[in-house]
């Protein structure tokens, strides 16, 4: 790589001798191109104009430009404004949601939900983790975690349907049950919370694993060791000096989790049931039946966002004081 | 560090990797079941539901359409990224915070809310729905991550190459194309092919920004909701194969270029 780089960097720009007459060298000598760099670079004031017009104007209409849109249709009656209607200002979309029990209950379900898994998500994966960053030889690292990664390059639907033959009543726990002899009939995991459960987390597990990972690469194995030599035991070990110093990363993990699990809407469709209704479906319900009605379902939508961004950043920030407190 | 310890964590591991590959293997086996119905045990086999995949006119239109909007919309997120990218690295200037944290922004909304507020956006901007809202709409969600690969990279790129081309004349523009672009291409590549990957398994905005064309994973979904058939089985695994394909050789290739780039 150096080396490449260098005898290129040795001819970038200079003009070019009459007998290697080169792409760059010729281009830097055309009286167009020159202008036009004179333009450009007639001050750096210019020049950083000119390099971040784009990125902002790009960022601002289409990063927050669809969030704000959003935001805006949910204050409004009517969306998409038939003619000859006036729209009008209103915030009856959002006195909906705490008017009807079919709508807020969805709402705590998901939150409570996203919350479990994400704690269970955080408990399954974190001996993996461990056992990864401590007990493997470097070499084996990568290819334990690729082994680990190919299926979730696999889609979310696809997943999902591996789940559900996993899970049906003819599918391969119930076949195994039966074997063992220890069930007569199949038990019915499909269209419950537990299918749902293990569908989510079957789908997240990989952004709660990498975080914990790479926090706990980082930390030296001499930590564990000063601390055994002192007398602690395995349990405090683990106590006052793995777990604090990776909190990071669980921060990261745990927050990554509860976004995504929030947001799901195919796995709760596919593998939930009536009881399980979470509130991705009842603000999917607003956007395909018959006489839509965007204004109610931006609302529910906006208030989705607001909640799980206040609850990450809160939980975040707790776990950044409680970072703080520990290494003091 | 007990012997009994990293025997304990080394079987969660692997229980680990089980519950990963098992539902994934189940699957692939039930597109071989010589009937109609899914279950187990499977007792006579066949190749059919595999070979009428390829047959199947609307199956394969559907994955050239997956594929198109995937590398489409790849190539607007990969230029996108990268010029945010040059703006952000190594660069202060009043309100970077503000434009990286909106950058990062459609990677952080949830999938159902993201879909919505596009969906919201696209009539905003009189795209209909089809393929040009999905396009569009998987580019705006893929930036950020294009960003946040090629900024990495960005900050490993010795200043003083660009400097020593600037004292040889060279301009911002050619000193950009002829020293930094092929420094970044490895993240580029990399960034794009996970960008194909997000595109090709995209479900939700794909179902709401779609016309009556659907995608490799609404069409799965679509006929999932009318009854599970070894059919779907086959498909599935077609999609499985190829994200799988794809994801492996990436991980080879970015690990042996930065393998070249650090020697």
């Amino acid at each position: 790589m150096s080396n490449d780089t260098t005898t290129r960097t040795k001819s970038a720009g200079v003009a070019p001798e009459k007998s290697d007459r080169t792409f760059w060298g010729w281009l830097s000598v055309w009286t167009p191109y020159t202008a036009l760099m004179k333009l450009v670079t007639a001050s750096p004031r210019r020049q950083f104009v000119i390099l971040a017009a784009f990125p902002i104007l790009w960022v601002l209409t289409q990063h927050l430009g669809p969030m704000l849109q959003m935001l805006r249709v949910s204050l409004t009656d009517a969306y998409p404004v038939a003619p000859g209607v006036e729209q009008h200002f209103t915030l009856d979309n959002y006195a909906r949601f705490f008017g009807e029990r079919i709508f807020w209950q969805p709402f705590f379900r998901t939150l409570i939900f996203a919350g479990t898994l994400t704690f269970c998500t955080l408990i399954l994966t974190f001996p993996v983790a461990y056992f990864l960053a401590r007990h493997v030889s470097r070499r084996n690292q990568l290819l334990m975690l690729l082994l680990l990664l190919i299926p979730f390059w696999v889609g979310e639907i696809v997943r999902t349907y591996a789940i559900m033959i996993l899970l049906g009543n003819t599918g391969a726990v119930n076949l195994v049950l039966k074997w063992f002899g220890l069930i007569d009939r199949p038990i019915p995991f499909m269209y419950t919370s537990f299918s749902m459960g293990i569908g989510i987390v079957y789908l997240t597990a990989l952004y709660m694993l990498l975080p914990l990972y790479s926090a706990l690469e980082k930390l030296p194995k001499s930590y564990g060791e000063a601390a055994a030599d002192l007398g602690a035991g395995a349990w405090t070990r683990f106590r006052r000096v793995t777990l604090p110093l990776t909190l990071e990363g669980i921060s990261s993990g745990c927050t990554l989790v509860f976004l995504i699990s929030t947001g799901f809407y195919a796995t709760p469709v596919l593998l939930g049931g009536p009881s399980t209704t979470v509130f991705s479906e009842t603000i999917a319900g607003f956007f395909h039946v018959a006489g839509d009605e965007w204004p109610t379902g931006a609302a529910f939508a906006t208030i989705m966002f607001v909640t799980a961004m206040l609850l990450t950043g809160i939980f975040q920030k707790l776990m950044y004081a409680l970072r703080k407190g520990d290494t003091k | 560090m007990t012997r009994g310890n990293r025997i304990l964590l080394s079987c969660i591991y692997w229980a680990f990797v089980l519950y990963v590959f098992v539902p994934l293997m189940l699957m692939i086996l039930m597109g071989f079941k010589d009937s109609k119905f899914i279950g187990f045990p499977i007792k006579s086999w066949t190749l059919d539901w595999y070979l009428g995949v390829f047959a199947d006119a609307e199956v394969v239109s559907t994955l050239t359409y997956s594929i198109a909007i995937a590398v489409l919309s790849t190539l607007i997120s990969v230029v996108v990224g990268t010029w945010i990218a040059v703006l952000l690295e190594g660069r202060r200037f009043l309100g970077r915070a503000a434009i990286f944290g909106l950058t990062i922004l459609p990677a952080l909304v949830p999938g159902i809310i993201s879909a919505i507020a596009f969906r919201i956006y696209a009539r905003l901007l009189g795209i209909e729905p089809g393929m040009g809202a999905i396009i569009w709409a998987h580019a705006v969600h893929n930036v950020p991550f294009v960003a946040l690969v090629v900024m990495a990279r960005l900050s490993t790129l010795p200043k003083s190459q660009i400097e020593a081309a600037r004292d040889l004349g060279a301009d911002p523009i050619i000193a950009f194309l002829r020293i930094t672009f092929p420094y970044l291409i490895p993240a580029i590549l990399g960034a794009s092919i996970f960008c194909l990957l997000l595109s090709f398994d995209d479900f939700v905005r794909s179902f709401f920004l779609g016309g009556y064309e659907p995608t490799l994973p609404v069409l799965i979904f679509a006929k999932l909701r009318s009854g599970m058939s070894p059919e779907i089985n086959a498909i599935a695994t077609v999609a499985l194969v190829l994200t799988a394909a794809i994801g492996i050789w990436a991980e080879r290739f970015t690990r042996r270029t930065n393998k070249d780039t650090n020697s």
